[in-house]
């Protein structure tokens, strides 16, 4: 589209739009902290943003002992995690249900430590309600649990999703804060010259991050999903020392709108920017 | 040397608007992609333009947190503006569990309490350095102000620098709007905007400061040696938030856009101890973003994305 189309014309149109503009004149108005672009694709997907919601929690996170030789999961860390993410998703959720939304895209979930106390973490859940232009193919856009459904995928991502026959039911995740046993010094120092796998952090590795895969497909089973996409393994440090990691694991599950999952073959663009 | 009396703008500033009215240079802070989607909008650039205003923030406001030695919360009505039943965040959201009503935020009614002074002394600063650059803009005869940037800096001894900076654009068009368009949108994303449909009207802002006294609940939930949620601190920023959201869509709506697009929302916590053994908690929230308004005339925007796969090096 060029801007000498006559269907629309940029920037008299635009222009005339805002010499007619009177403040105060009520409108109805909604927010979103999607991009430009995002914002574009989601409303040409089919679906109208709401608003802004966001769900917080701020958790004193407990305390654990840990062994210093031993591999172990550190269950009481694993729950808080758990349980203050859901915190923040359910007020998220709430408050899109509130407008009554569909759907919330684009979501972040963000954990940030505060300085102001120890093991004090604020869990932060941001995304845009949206609301469906028509009615989902199966019925309805919630997912199994009649909420709205949650996606973390970026607008892009949400487009190309809806184009290709799928529908996110919701975020899924699996979190596991794992404890790697320390070496004691008689393991350590049979090692000093050598090149060799550490078998001991190898499976305590494998467990943590099987642990929180499984988890997440647990999720995804509850939510009788098809699949689930953009999965990301992360393994977060957060504040507890070497040794201690969380392992997450989350993804946008999903569940097919039709049987064909045809996208048009994309073209080949040569960018003239480096970026 | 006369000193300037802070009306319009600053003697330097106009002489380079004057400059620059005579002459034919044009100036723009647009890199080369940003200036060619401008251009494909018919969008010109005629010049960067800046507003910036240094401020003194000596008073912060009175009223403290609420708590009085231990007999509760004495606040008068007002305080309890977003709490207790009848308190709502946007959209009607009430809040984790209903705001209870400890927490005194810059939003009650009363305009001391909650930080009201220093609150009103940050959106002065903003929307000054704001008035400054559309100034200039208007001087350039602009029609709008593309890719600002709002920074604050720290001065010391309470000086703050507001500055905002953008490129002034002129539409190729019969029409003139009212006054320029402020945005924080680049270039591109203003040219996709408008071939969405879509046009910026201005920045929009929301602030809010909200106190919180750390009362016996609170220091038990953060010190305990069980997973617990505080929901006091939770209150707190859920509560500073949802107020600073609400100033937001409030300062679009007074704009008479029907979509604000939040670019940054910030959230800062700190500790202060008004007294020996007496500890609070203070949250600032800052939302800033740019209202738009639809001008084409279908509800369904003109949009036709394209899948393309760009052959780039990322």
């Amino acid at each position: 589209m060029t801007p000498d189309d006559p269907t629309l014309g940029i920037p008299a149109d635009a222009m005339r739009r805002l010499a007619e503009m009177r403040p105060g004149q009520a409108t109805t108005l909604f927010t979103s902290d999607l991009s430009v672009n995002e914002f574009l694709l989601v409303r040409e997907a089919g679906f109208r943003p709401l608003g802004l919601v966001l769900g917080s929690s701020i958790y004193h996170v407990g305390f654990q002992m840990r062994r210093w030789g031993q591999n172990q999961e550190l269950d009481t860390l694993s729950q808080a995690m758990y349980h203050a993410r859901e915190l923040a998703m359910t007020r998220m959720e709430a408050e899109a249900a509130v407008l009554g939304g569909d759907g919330i895209v684009g979501v972040r979930l963000a954990i940030e430590f505060k300085e102001f106390g120890n093991d004090l973490a604020e869990f932060l859940a941001v995304g845009t309600a949206v609301k469906a232009d028509q009615t989902a193919p199966h019925g309805t856009w919630r997912n199994v649990k009649g909420q709205p459904f949650t996606s973390d995928l970026s607008g892009q991502d949400f487009w190309t999703l809806i184009q290709a026959g799928y529908a996110p039911l919701g975020m899924v995740m699996g979190s596991c804060v794992y404890h790697i046993a320390h070496r004691g010094f008689g393991q350590a120092f049979s090692n000093i010259g050598q090149n060799v796998e550490v078998p001991q952090f190898t499976e305590a590795l494998y467990d943590a991050r099987e642990l929180a895969m499984s988890r997440m497909q647990a999720e995804a089973e509850q939510l009788r999903a098809d699949g689930i996409v953009a999965v990301q393994l992360l393994s977060l440090p957060h504040r507890w020392g070497g040794h201690t990691t969380e392992f997450f694991a989350i993804g946008t599950a999903v569940t097919p709108l039709r049987d064909d999952h045809h996208i048009t073959t994309p073209q080949l663009v040569l960018p003239l920017t480096d970026r | 040397m006369v000193g300037w009396d802070g009306q319009g703008l600053p003697p330097s500033a106009a002489a380079r608007l004057e400059r620059s009215r005579r002459s034919r240079l044009r100036t723009s802070l647009l890199g080369v992609p940003a200036a060619a989607a401008a251009e494909s909008v018919d969008l010109t650039p005629v010049g960067e333009v800046m507003g910036s205003i240094v401020e003194h923030l000596g008073f912060q406001g009175w009223g403290g947190c609420g708590w009085y030695g231990g007999r509760g919360w004495a606040g008068p009505a007002g305080w309890r503006q977003m709490g207790g039943p009848g308190g709502r965040g946007p959209g009607g959201f009430a809040g984790p569990a209903g705001w209870s009503g400890a927490t005194v935020s810059s939003g009650g009614r009363d305009a001391y309490a909650g930080y009201g002074p220093y609150v009103q002394a940050v959106y002065r600063g903003y929307h000054t350095a704001l008035d400054r650059m559309l100034m200039e803009a208007r001087g350039l005869g602009a029609d709008g102000v593309v890719g600002v940037r709002l920074t604050v800096e720290h001065l010391g001894q309470s000086n703050r620098e507001f500055v905002a900076l953008g490129t002034a654009v002129r539409a190729k068009s019969p029409l003139r709007p009212a006054a320029p368009f402020v945005t924080d949108l680049s270039g591109p994303d203003v040219a996709k905007a408008l071939r969405g449909g879509w046009v910026p009207v201005s920045l929009t802002i929301g602030i809010s400061v909200a106190i919180r006294h750390d009362d016996w609940a609170t220091l038990r939930q953060a010190s305990a040696w069980i997973n617990s949620e505080v929901s006091g601190y939770t209150e707190l920023v859920s509560q500073v938030r949802a107020e600073a959201r609400d100033q937001f869509a409030a300062s679009a709506q007074r704009a008479a856009a029907e979509t604000a697009l939040v670019s940054r929302m910030d959230m800062r916590v700190w500790t202060i101890e008004p007294s020996e053994g007496h500890r609070d908690h203070v949250a600032e929230a800052t939302v800033i973003g740019t209202a738009l308004v639809r001008f084409h005339p279908t509800v369904q925007a003109p949009t036709r994305a394209l899948t393309v796969l760009p052959l780039g090096s990322v």
